[in-house]
């Protein structure tokens, strides 16, 4: 049995997506937290130290840190080794340019804390929408 | 159904310049800076000053971050003053320090483009030091996480965190949203820091700023409890450190950085009360600690002003280092550097002075170091992911007692 459920946020960048989500309650600075030739999670003792951003629907509360951040985030997704999309709690700017230049789909205002790593997701950026469904 | 967004008024050249009448460039700028806009909230656009553009070392910007600017450059002229910030090699002596020679070339292009568009090639985090100075509620645009923090708080002057793209267009169009940080309602406090320890090194606004960047976030923290005048140095510091473990753009210390001459000046409606004291400094010294062998001491994280750079070549005049030493600064300062004599101080003690770079954006050596000693705690914060160097976080005596003796003990 898999379980279905639609959260309402507010459109950053509009496009749609949809995979797996990878989820962190840690912020993100592109620039210092991932490698942007392969996409993996270096910063120590990030919550997801390791784990790689290709194809997946990144989950977290807002980005941090280096202003470089925007040129990788877009550097990250132009290598194809980037997320399909990006959710926020708060959309600080550096991510939310790196995502307008990047043509990223992308929304804020959602409860990160309804989704889990593993959860497939359907974002639907231009209405603000997250569908997310849990086996 | 998602919040309708608010169409910014646009005056008639900026309609102008959306529609394409200044250009390709100038439109891909515009565009950018309207959706920023538009997602914020902004009503209208504010005419900017200056800007202060990151992102240009090639290691940061990448290929993607190179062709958006090799692509401006075809058509675009910045119309304000532009400075760049620290970029991914030494531009005199990349080959004596080993940097990458691919990686080089792509700086040089990287580089080349943003002067063919007008920029002021100081290449440095502390353009502050080298004359560009936003004063007082000038409206600028700047990158930079710790410049950032530095011209909001210390200089009072208003920016929010632009990126490179925005920063870029910024400078292209003269303008930014207005929203965040240029509107006065948001550069009140959120969050009120109680500190409770005696501030004396370098090293404690290192941890304080730290502390504060990770409980605020984006927030804009209010400090008090500090009872004597931070120096410049401490409060660049201070802002680098709460710019890397959040998103720090402001913050105030009552009594002490211009818009908070008192605690009401600056509180608006209540806030959280966060103390720090010992159990709390110790917590963050903890991150950063080890002991043992130390391969690598860096100074100049944001790049170090001329008392820092003396400072550590009185401590090293006659002596020799064991580790790899990098001091690193604006060209500017280390022209003063060296007609004060440091210079030659420092490279007879077996000191590198880097220019125009840093750890935390250049092209990475393979000198086999595996650990490093630092008084900035956004160096000690970078550096475990981007060079997998263990940091111990010091005062700047400390890092040359380790240098001078290959280890740290701990405290004695």
């Amino acid at each position: 049995m898999s379980e279905k459920k639609i959260l309402q946020g507010r459109c950053i960048v509009e496009g749609s997506a949809e995979g797996y989500a990878l989820v962190t309650h840690d912020c993100i600075s592109f620039m210092g937290t991932v490698n942007p030739k392969t996409g993996q999670i270096i910063e120590r003792k990030h919550e997801i130290e390791g784990e790689f951003l290709k194809d997946r629907i990144l989950v977290f509360p807002q980005s941090k840190g280096s202003t470089g951040g925007s040129y990788m985030l877009y550097d990250v997704v132009k290598n194809g080794v980037g997320p399909r999309g990006i959710i926020n709690r708060a959309a600080e700017s550096v991510v939310t340019i790196g995502a307008i230049v990047a043509e990223l789909p992308m929304v804020d205002k959602i409860n990160i804390d309804e989704i889990h790593t593993g959860d497939y997701i359907r974002l639907n950026a231009t209405e603000g929408t997250v569908e997310i469904t849990r086996e | 159904m998602t919040e309708e967004r608010q169409e910014m008024f646009l005056t008639e050249e900026e309609q102008k310049m959306l529609n394409g009448g200044f250009g390709p460039t100038v439109q891909k700028c515009m565009k950018v800076l309207v959706k920023l806009g538009e997602i914020y909230g902004a009503e209208r656009m504010i005419k900017v000053k200056s800007a202060h553009s990151p992102g240009v070392s090639y290691r940061v910007a990448g290929d993607a971050g190179l062709h958006y600017v090799l692509d401006s450059s075809e058509d675009a002229r910045f119309c304000i003053p532009c400075t760049l910030n620290t970029i991914g090699i030494d531009e005199k002596q990349w080959e004596e320090v080993g940097f990458d020679r691919d990686f080089a070339q792509n700086q040089l292009k990287l580089t080349a483009a943003y002067e063919k568009m007008g920029a002021i090639p100081c290449n440095t985090c502390t353009p502050y030091l080298s004359g560009f100075t936003p004063m007082l509620g000038q409206h600028v645009a700047w990158g930079e996480s710790s410049a950032v923090a530095f011209v909001n708080s210390v200089l009072g002057a208003r920016t929010n965190r632009e990126g490179g793209p925005t920063a870029l267009a910024a400078a292209v169009c003269g303008r930014v949203p207005e929203y965040g940080l240029h509107l006065d309602e948001n550069r009140k406090a959120t969050c009120h820091i109680d500190v409770q320890v005696e501030m004396k090194t370098d090293k404690d606004y290192a941890v304080l700023g730290y502390f504060v960047g990770g409980v605020v976030g984006q927030g804009v923290p209010v400090i008090t409890g500090i009872e004597r005048r931070p120096s410049m140095e401490n409060f660049k510091t201070l802002g680098a450190a709460a710019a890397s473990a959040g998103a720090v753009a402001l913050y105030h210390v009552v009594g002490f950085t211009p818009e908070a001459p008192t605690y009401e000046a600056v509180v608006g409606k209540e806030i959280e009360t966060v103390v720090f004291g010992q159990k709390e400094y110790d917590k963050i010294c903890e991150k950063f600690s080890l002991t043992g062998p130390i391969d690598f001491v860096v100074i100049g994280c944001p790049h170090a002003s001329i008392l820092e750079i003396e400072a550590v070549a009185k401590l090293l005049d006659g002596k020799r280092v064991k580790t790899g030493f990098w001091v690193c600064t604006s060209r500017q300062v280390r022209e003063l550097a060296d007609r004060m004599g440091y210079v030659k101080v420092l490279e007879d003690a077996g000191v590198e002075i880097i220019c125009d770079t840093c750890p935390v954006l250049c092209c990475t050596l393979d000198r086999g170091y595996k650990t490093i000693a630092t008084n900035s705690g956004k160096m000690a914060h970078y550096a475990p992911g981007l060079w997998k160097l263990q940091p111990v976080l010091l005062t700047v005596e400390n890092c040359v007692k380790v240098a001078l003796e290959g280890k740290w003990e701990g405290e004695a």
